[in-house]
């Protein structure tokens, strides 16, 4: 996982939703079919993907997608 | 491999989730745990109303999860397992720690399985700090006590079936404890726990315990510590899955659609190597580490028969020498006996299985295929799309995993009938005519994409034709063995062809798999051996290459290809080879018959088969 376009493409592969690029930056209750359920899997694929420790505790308060992204690549 | 994931996010996005749902089975048959949830998750955001009204006759399960902790992460794999066997899941997940009040409350929405999920994290729970062993284990004796009233409640109730996990100590609690018999002591007190919960199911036919230290002696891991911490999920994915995949299991039986036969392959699976070639004395059956590892697998397949399993051999093989093996192997562990049915012939093994559960009186739906091909299995997917198909490869130590994986023959409890069951079948060995016709699998055949390359054999090839000429024992006209430098020979001699035969399809590439040996006198081709690895038989192989000679042939000027069989025990099924390629017998003395081709009338390659020809000398 090197950029966002691929984190939006585990997003739906992993959760199995239709998000697009327009969806990085939205508040999660505005994603289509988002569920907070959702978290707990997509922890345990960004660890798998990116290989490191992602900071569980900050994802789960994160409100968008871009928010979990740059917490799951370290920034 | 991803495809049945893409797919079925691509029919998720077309919005023909529901249209295309009986497709869903098939295309999670071969998938692995991670695809199984993924589907899973997109399948558990689709109405089941909407299922059932679109496919009528869709069996579906209620499934209502409750338990000790967050309970959401078992509703994507158990979505995902049972459509791997064509159940539609309607699972209905309680609240957080609301599993005393669903399980007393009889007026709860009706379910066919109610899962329990318990974790140490709500033991501990109960337990003050600091602690001592003894803490938890009254802790425990009280859990263990409400639970036993909670499941004669629940199941004198007649609220269908019961299934609760052990709870898993994972370590993180006893390492809390700095001495050795403390540890032992909380080690003891957990087990008697979880002892006296699977205890439970001798008393309540309809409670089934799963237990969670096979899963955990196997390396699964229970917990996650932060999923564990921040979201209370106690449970790891992976464990959540294992269960869901036994829930699946029993759900199965609820439906009526037990396995009861288990189809094994022989040659690869059951022992190692071809025993058409390598003989009685050549396979691998009970010794050396391989053949200790086949025996392995053997004394697995007889404990499965002796529980009622109607165990069957499909094997492409003369009936004569797999019934020797069965019967007179000293070390075979597992023998004719054990077997409901041996089917050794060599005709295509769906056929075989299909006439199998016929004579059985039973379902094709009620198989389980076991082969190391991935050809045989691919045919058996496609041509029987119920029959439950579990691939072993080339490592022996592997199969036993493999075939337990799935718990394709589970039931809730044993019968004696279900015992008694393999005696009633039992039958004399099947035997049938070697049919080679590949009519009945030429769809497959296209779908396999079989491409064929004939060509002489490059010099690093030859030592490959020498080890074929001297193993090769079924499909070999003429039985001449050949020594490297024998080879070595012919292909130096202009007027001799030593051509190799490489084939490939979408499984791979199955390498030099057959050998032509051929010489020119005068205007005359002669064929001095034909020979193909029983691997690849009947795919059109064999055919496409003699088309391919004959053709080169006559345009190199040659009036006629003459060519012979010798009878040995072996060879008997390509006795026929050559007339079924257009050749006329010439003379025929019932052990050595000898034919010609007057190459006016060459048979095409077979559609099927991308044929490419290379006649030059490297």
């Amino acid at each position: 996982m090197k950029t966002i376009d691929d984190f939006v493409t585990l997003v739906g592969d992993e959760l199995g939703l239709a998000v697009g690029p327009e969806d990085v930056g939205r508040h999660l209750d505005e994603v289509a079919g988002w569920d907070s359920v959702l978290l707990l899997t997509l922890l345990t694929a960004l660890e798998r993907e990116t290989g490191r420790r992602v900071p569980f505790a900050e994802v789960l308060e994160a409100e968008s997608l871009e928010r979990i992204y740059t917490l799951a690549i370290g920034g | 491999m991803d495809t049945a994931a893409d797919e079925l996010r691509a029919l998720s996005r077309a919005g023909a989730l529901v249209e295309r749902y009986p497709s869903v089975r098939g295309l999670l048959a071969d998938a692995d745990a991670d695809v199984v949830r993924r589907v899973g998750r997109l399948l558990s955001r689709v109405r089941p109303e909407d299922v059932l009204t679109a496919h009528p006759g869709t069996p579906q399960v209620r499934i209502a999860v409750t338990g000790t902790g967050t309970l959401d992460g078992v509703v994507a794999p158990l979505t995902g397992e049972l459509a791997r066997h064509g159940l539609l899941a309607r699972v209905r997940s309680g609240d957080f720690g609301g599993y005393v009040a669903e399980l007393s409350d009889d007026a709860a929405p009706a379910a066919d399985i109610t899962l329990v999920l318990l974790d140490a994290a709500g033991v501990f729970a109960e337990v003050p700090t600091p602690w001592r062993a003894d803490d938890v284990g009254t802790a425990l004796a009280d859990r263990v006590s409400l639970l036993e009233k909670l499941v004669i409640r629940f199941t004198s109730a007649g609220r269908g079936t019961l299934v609760v996990n052990t709870i898993p100590l994972p370590r993180r609690y006893p390492a809390q404890l700095v001495d050795h018999r403390s540890r032992a002591r909380l080690g003891a007190l957990w087990r008697e726990a979880n002892a006296k919960l699977l205890r439970l199911t001798e008393d309540h036919p309809s409670l089934v315990v799963l237990d969670s230290d096979a899963l955990a002696a196997d390396g699964v891991a229970v917990t996650e510590p932060r999923l564990s911490t921040y979201t209370k999920a106690h449970l790891s994915p992976d464990v959540l899955h294992a269960y869901a995949r036994e829930v699946a299991h029993l759900a199965r039986g609820l439906v009526g659609r037990v396995k009861k036969v288990l189809a094994v392959d022989l040659d690869g699976t059951v022992w190692g190597g071809v025993l058409g070639d390598d003989g009685a004395e050549g396979i691998e059956v009970a010794d050396g580490y391989r053949g200790e590892a086949f025996q392995a697998f053997q004394k697995v397949l007889r404990q499965l028969a002796s529980q009622g399993v109607l165990l069957t051999a499909v094997s492409k093989n003369d009936p004569e020498p797999v019934r020797a093996v069965l019967s007179g192997h000293p070390r075979i562990a597992v023998r004719e006996e054990d077997f409901v049915r041996v089917v050794a012939n060599w005709r295509p093994k769906h056929e075989n299985l299909r006439e199998l559960a016929d004579a059985l009186n039973l379902g094709v739906d009620s198989v389980v295929f076991v082969d190391d091909s991935p050809y045989e299995r691919g045919l058996v997917r496609r041509e029987l799309p119920d029959v439950a198909v579990v691939a072993v490869d080339e490592e022996p130590a592997l199969h036993v995993d493999r075939l337990v994986a799935d718990g394709w023959f589970t039931v809730p409890d044993l019968t004696a009938e279900d015992v008694a069951r393999p005696a009633r079948y039992q039958e004399e060995l099947g035997r049938r005519d070697f049919l080679s016709s590949f009519d009945s699998i030429q769809d497959y055949l296209w779908e396999l994409g079989v491409r064929v390359r004939v060509s002489r054999a490059r010099p690093e090839e030859l030592a490959r034709v020498s080890q074929i000429t001297l193993r090769t024992n079924q499909f070999n006209l003429t039985t001449r063995r050949l020594q490297p430098a024998d080879v070595r020979a012919s292909a130096d001699d202009p007027d001799a062809y030593v051509l190799a035969v490489h084939t490939a399809d979408r499984f791979g590439d199955n390498g030099l798999v057959g050998v032509v040996l051929a010489h020119r006198e005068a205007d005359v081709l002669r064929l001095d051996n034909v020979l193909l690895s029983c691997r690849v038989f009947a795919r059109g192989v064999e055919q496409a290459t003699l088309s391919a000679l004959l053709a080169h042939a006559r345009d190199t000027g040659a009036s006629a290809v003459v060519g012979e069989y010798r009878a040995t025990p072996k060879n008997g099924k390509v006795r026929d080879f050559l007339p079924s390629v257009g050749f006329a017998t010439v003379t025929d003395d019932g052990d050595t018959a000898t034919f010609r081709h007057d190459l006016t009338d060459i048979a095409p390659p077979p559609e099927h088969v991308g044929l490419t020809v290379d006649w030059n000398r490297a």
